[in-house]
């Protein structure tokens, strides 16, 4: 969650110092033509450092006769050899441009990245033409600016619910259901012909089992796996196993699930490298902190009255005492209890049950949740202070103690 | 108000003379009872005093919303303390101001408030559960004998006896001595039991355990 795994992004980005471009059999073609936009992250790195790339464009734009090379090499290259659809062919489709304005991207975002972002390694194993490294930079992204949202303006929440919401939030299924509301659509099988537009990668067929690396074997609990253990060495939700690495799917037939995340995290890491942080963080705030979630949903207490009189004792208050606020029906079939949980004169909570117990325990929960659920009202989140104009002036924010454990 | 008259005026009067024939006597005409009648004026919170556009805040009375940190709760630099105790302040006074609620009273007027802010001195609801002070009266003596009473006839001595017995919790006598053999044994009798019921009294209870599961979740 808030580590960057640099093991793995090591072995995307240097394991290739060789050619750019090896299965490409375009590839010769392609590097004579002058207009030829970049297609591997390192000369896009170099186009866009060196401000050549908004001239290329406007100058592809002016030459629309500009011929683009393929036309030529179709004859000794079908399309169909290609595992995925050919950069070329993103400047002339309909649905990436559609896609593009509709996630109100500016046009310097370019059409063969946005290509690129939505081809899984199930569909292309080549790491310069999937969307394996861009997901990976994406998903360190969006794991960060979750946590310190979550951390920043929920200071005492426990770390399992911070784990739940962070799957609420950005968890395979949220991104699933995000990509769905951007309106992608999936191709029925990869490959050279198929419009660049849709997203890529080799279906599960129904009934198949999942590839090994995605298999969840159901292991008995262990003992000795705590929270911290979650944090240090699993992936941002806290499950028990690591993130799947993309090199593990490659070639291998994946649910749509697995592809949709992978592309949603991609866009994130090519917005990030193309377009800068600010942009991503807008993009973020707009696309996935602007789904309501219900934190207070999220908590499953089981002695809540215990842990209340633990949090008071080690807060220093007076022991929490249950009151009956009100109440009706004592002798009927349907009696409502409202009782107040007090500590001294003060109401921590209220709960209404249709026995003293149940509004007792309701009540000591609310009150739980209540010391949980506190949110400061000044926050500064330690990405709005980053870059070096409009940014914002640090202010340490609240840290708490942690949960309450019994 | 109204709505009770006209309910009154529904019930025929008993007392009759029996030597009239039975007739339906109109008093009222119909407009009025079922329209004029009926026509309460607004309830006293949605009728502002002055002319001028005001806000109306009148919440349907609902469970206090967990979001909203109760006043112990708040860390001491938190800005809220202080708006926390300004509205307190201003509550009292209007409690210390006003006499008894008059809606008590026959013939008040609709728009009276019903709800006071509790006065400083008012006592607070009377608790669920008689608290109670930990008294830490048990010596190593004490302990001994419980653990021996218990090892020797767990029958006998059974957990709620030996807190009767010693003036501790049944909880407590647990934590000092174990019985397992005990336990073992009542685990069985109760499972023995378990398989007798039918299908209904077991869905029964474990739909009652997963309420309670839910006691702790839902608020």
């Amino acid at each position: 969650m808030k580590r960057i795994r640099i093991l793995t992004c090591g072995t995307r980005l240097l394991a290739r110092p060789a050619p750019r471009r090896p299965l490409c059999p375009c590839a010769p073609q392609l590097q004579r033509h002058p207009h030829t936009t970049p297609h591997s992250p390192r000369t896009q790195a170099q186009w866009q450092s060196s401000s050549a790339l908004a001239e290329s464009f406007d100058a592809s734009l002016s030459d629309p006769h500009a011929d683009p090379p393929l036309e030529s090499t179709e004859d000794e290259f079908p399309l169909e050899v290609l595992p995925s659809p050919h950069p070329h062919a993103s400047k002339s489709s309909a649905k990436l441009a559609a896609l593009r304005s509709r996630l109100s991207l500016p046009p310097r975002f370019p059409l063969e990245t946005l290509a690129r972002t939505l081809v899984h390694p199930s569909a292309d194993p080549n790491p310069a033409f999937n969307n394996a490294s861009l997901s990976i930079l994406g998903a360190n992204l969006l794991g960060y600016y979750t946590t310190e949202h979550l951390l920043c303006n929920y200071p005492r929440l426990p770390m399992e619910v911070v784990f739940a919401a962070q799957f609420a939030y950005i968890g395979p299924k949220a991104l699933t259901t995000i990509a769905a509301e951007w309106g992608i659509e999936a191709a029925a099988e990869p490959g050279g012909e198929v419009d660049p537009g849709l997203l890529q990668f080799r279906r599960l067929r129904s009934g198949d089992e999942l590839p090994a690396a995605l298999r969840r074997p159901k292991l008995p609990p262990k003992w000795n796996i705590t929270v911290t253990h979650k944090i240090l060495s699993n992936d941002e939700f806290g499950s028990p196993t690591r993130r799947v690495a993309p090199e593990d799917l490659a070639s291998r037939p994946v649910p749509l699930e697995e592809a949709a995340q992978a592309f949603v995290r991609a866009l994130i890491g090519s917005m990030h490298l193309h377009l800068g942080s600010p942009a991503v963080k807008r993009f973020y705030r707009d696309h996935f902190l602007s789904r309501h979630l219900d934190l207070d949903k999220l908590f499953d207490f089981r002695t809540p009255t215990r842990d209340l009189s633990r949090l008071c004792a080690r807060e220093g208050f007076e022991a929490p005492v249950a009151r009956l606020i009100s109440e009706t029906g004592r002798l009927s079939r349907h009696p409502v209890f409202v009782v107040g949980v007090f500590s001294g004169k003060d109401k921590l909570g209220e709960g209404a049950g249709s026995s003293l117990d149940e509004a007792r325990v309701r009540a000591a929960a609310a009150a739980l949740k209540g010391w949980y659920l506190y949110k400061p009202l000044e926050v500064t989140v330690p990405s709005s202070t980053e870059g070096g104009v409009g940014a914002n002036q640090w202010k340490p924010n609240m840290v708490d103690c942690g949960e309450v454990i019994v | 108000m109204s709505t009770c008259k006209t309910l009154l005026r529904a019930c025929p009067k008993s007392s009759r003379s029996s030597l009239l024939p039975l007739t339906h006597h109109r008093h009222e005409s119909s407009t009025r009872r079922h329209k004029k009648l009926l026509n309460l004026s607004d309830a006293p919170s949605y009728t502002p005093s002055t002319r001028t556009p005001t806000l109306i805040f009148n919440p349907p009375s609902s469970a206090p919303s967990v979001y909203h940190t109760p006043l112990k709760f708040l860390p001491q630099t938190d800005r809220r303390r202080q708006l926390y105790s300004a509205a307190l302040t201003s509550t009292t006074q209007t409690a210390l101001r006003t006499r008894t609620p008059s809606i008590a009273h026959s013939g008040t007027p609709l728009s009276t408030p019903s709800f006071l802010p509790p006065k400083p001195s008012t006592p607070l609801p009377a608790p669920v559960r008689e608290p109670y002070e930990k008294k830490y009266h048990l010596t190593e003596k004490d302990m001994e004998e419980i653990r021996k009473l218990r090892t020797e006839d767990p029958d006998t001595w059974t957990r709620v006896r030996l807190a009767e017995k010693f003036g501790c919790s049944q909880f407590f006598v647990g934590m000092i001595v174990k019985n397992t053999e005990k336990a073992e044994r009542v685990r069985e009798e109760h499972e023995k039991m378990r398989e007798r019921w039918g299908p209904r009294r077991r869905m029964a209870r474990e739909d009652r355990g997963q309420r309670r599961e839910r006691w702790g979740r839902e608020v």
